[in-house]
């Protein structure tokens, strides 16, 4: 039986007959780079090769198991020699061991009937314990980068998809399921840009090509319906050939930077507009301060009205500048209430009269009586109607070949629209500059101002949903048909669809 | 005085007479150069950017007269390129036509024009 040696003949296919002839099995069991055991029913050990012996103990042999390994008590839940022992199949699972220097081993265990008595029951089970530290240490390493890099993705303020080839969603990041809906299993084209079919021009096709990564950008659509400028970004994974079988895709969020550029780019574009503008104002007001100062010197009364004249004029310039250039800083949203063009006109008359009479120009304002009321955002739509009035009146008095001129403002009801109608004999406007009024900066000579008024008053049209048309013919005069829609209309203006029109 | 802006031009109009100078306002070239042929002035003060023709125009007109070639002109301009460059790059296309005496830019500094005119 074991622990006994023996000496076996040399074996007859060796080939080779320096080849020791003393083979021991024993040398085999002794040596195997792996705990050995034998256990009997009992649990008690019965042998045990060099490394168990060195690693628990010299005086192991007749001792339990558990004890020896384990430094237990009692049998282990779920022993895998208990279950040789019930079944007499062969099995296997992991344990953990405690060596004698108190140091734990990691251990895949596997067990097989070894012996049995006359009448087959098995009477010693053979246990194969191989150590699997560095197995352990590298699948719990394993484990938490996966987690690690699990809650990076999910938590990467960006929106990160994968897609595979067929460009439907595998696996998306929560700020993306959050933005764009449940993701996984539809199509990238369909969950984020509500397309039917891809993308003509399709980054993460051509990364899935030909293994680049890129970066483009992209107007995509959240679940909500809002509009998200994104800079998206794509790269590679590779499958074990080092081709690419999936795509993934990190699109970060630059709405608000395009918002403020475009915003910094129109206010750089605005300083350089109105600086031309202020400087004639301040010139206006150094005049009549001068001859304010003068007049007074001199008691020129006649003098002193001129010049206080010229400042009043001049501050009410300004008065409209900073009101065009705090409206364009701050875009507003309309505030609709009823609005009454009547009233509206009454509180605006006396102001607009006495600029009209300033420069000998008949003004006159005439509201339907039937004209009732329209949905508008009071404020705004005040500031239109100055502004067009006002440009009237500015086209009168740069006009020198005309005596008489006139402004005549006409508001009627002609459903669906409230129309206004400002006529006037100015100085025109040929096509070229008709084209262009309503644009950024647009200021003719014969117009003082931010080049903002009309440009502003286009916006607010456009916003409530109406429309200007205006007509006009160089030196004989304007006229610009504003309509607001009688009842709220929402509208979506895109930033370059003036709503004005020629005519 | 040469200048589109009714303030501007009494503004400045009535600030060099009250200094003793005699003042011949005008609103664009043609007005200046009919106003020119009467009154014998010593200085052209004109502004560059006029409905009609660009005042620098004017300048080349009378640079290329001899009648008024020898004329001071001061050219009095919101325009930063013009003030800058003394308008340099808008003459560029005339060959040998002599700059503006003097270049201000707007809103005038009244003490600096009167200390040109001075001279």
């Amino acid at each position: 039986m074991l622990g006994q040696h023996h000496m076996l003949a040399p074996r007859e296919d060796s080939m080779d007959d320096r080849i020791p002839t003393i083979i021991t099995y024993e040398q085999y069991f002794e040596e195997m780079p792996c705990y050995l055991s034998v256990h009997g029913r009992d649990f008690r050990i019965i042998d045990a090769n060099r490394r168990v012996r060195t690693d628990f103990g010299e005086r192991i042999i007749g001792d339990f198991c558990y004890r020896v390994y384990k430094q237990r008590e009692d049998v282990c839940e779920n022993c895998p020699v208990e279950m040789t022992f019930t079944d007499g199949k062969s099995h296997s699972n992991e344990q953990l061991l405690l060596t004698r220097h108190g140091k734990q081993r990691h251990v895949l265990v596997h067990t097989t009937p070894f012996c049995c008595d006359e009448g087959g029951n098995i009477v010693s089970v053979m246990e194969m314990l191989t150590v699997i530290d560095e197995f352990k240490r590298l699948q719990n390493l394993l484990q938490r980068s996966q987690e690690h890099f699990a809650q990076l993705f999910e938590e990467v303020p960006c929106y990160i998809s994968v897609q595979g080839q067929d460009l439907m969603i595998r696996n998306a990041n929560r700020r993306f399921r959050e933005t764009f809906g449940p993701a996984v299993g539809n199509y990238c084209y369909k969950v984020y840009k509500h397309r039917e079919e891809p993308c003509l021009v399709c980054a993460a096709r051509l990364t899935l090509e030909d293994g680049q990564c890129r970066s483009t950008e992209e107007v995509v659509t959240s679940a909500a319906g809002e509009r998200i400028n994104v800079l998206a970004t794509t790269a590679p994974i590779f499958n074990s050939e080092g081709k690419p079988e999936a795509v993934i895709e990190m699109s970060a969020d630059i709405t608000e930077i395009r918002q403020l550029q475009s915003q910094l780019t129109s206010i750089g574009l605005l300083v350089g507009s109105i600086s031309h503008g202020i400087k004639g104002l301040l010139m206006g007001l150094d005049g009549g301060i001068y001859l304010v100062n003068s007049g007074f010197a001199s008691d020129d009364r006649a003098r002193i009205e001129r010049g206080w004249e010229m400042v009043q004029r001049n501050v009410d310039r300004i008065r409209s500048m900073v009101m065009d250039i705090l409206y364009y800083a701050k875009d507003r949203e309309l505030s609709l209430v009823d609005v009454n063009p009547a009233e509206l006109f009454a509180d605006l008359e006396n102001g607009l009269q006495k600029k009209a009479s300033d420069i000998d120009t008949e003004l006159t304002i005439d509201v339907a009586p039937d004209a009732g009321t329209f949905a508008g955002d009071a404020m705004a739509v005040r500031a239109v109607l100055l502004n067009i009035v006002e440009n009237s009146l500015d086209a009168c008095r740069a006009d020198r070949r005309k005596d008489q001129h006139f402004v005549r403002v006409n508001v009627g009801r002609e459903p669906p629209f409230m129309t206004f109608d400002v006529e006037d004999n100015g100085i025109g406007m040929d096509r070229e500059t008709r084209e262009k009024i309503f644009s950024l900066f647009f200021t003719s000579k014969g117009i003082k101002g931010t080049g903002l008024g009309l440009f502003i008053a286009n916006k607010i049209v456009g916003k409530h949903g109406g429309r200007i048309d205006v007509s006009s013919e160089p030196q004989r005069g304007s006229r610009f048909l504003v309509r607001f829609p009688l009842e709220a209309r929402p509208s979506v203006p895109l930033v370059d669809e003036p709503s004005a029109c020629e005519q | 005085m040469v200048d589109d802006d009714r303030d501007t031009a009494f503004y400045l109009s009535v600030l060099l007479e009250d200094k003793g100078y005699e003042v011949r306002a005008a609103e664009d070239e043609v007005e200046a150069l009919s106003q020119l042929e009467e009154f014998p002035a010593d200085t052209v003060i004109m502004d560059v950017l006029m409905p009609g023709r660009s005042g620098l125009d004017l300048l080349v007109k009378l640079r290329s007269s001899p009648r008024w070639s020898n004329l001071m002109v001061i050219v009095v301009t919101g325009n930063d390129r013009v003030l800058e460059d003394y308008g340099k790059s808008y003459l560029s296309f005339h060959k040998g036509i002599r700059g503006p005496d003097a270049v201000l830019g707007k809103p005038v500094d009244a003490e600096a024009l009167l200390r040109l005119l001075d001279t």
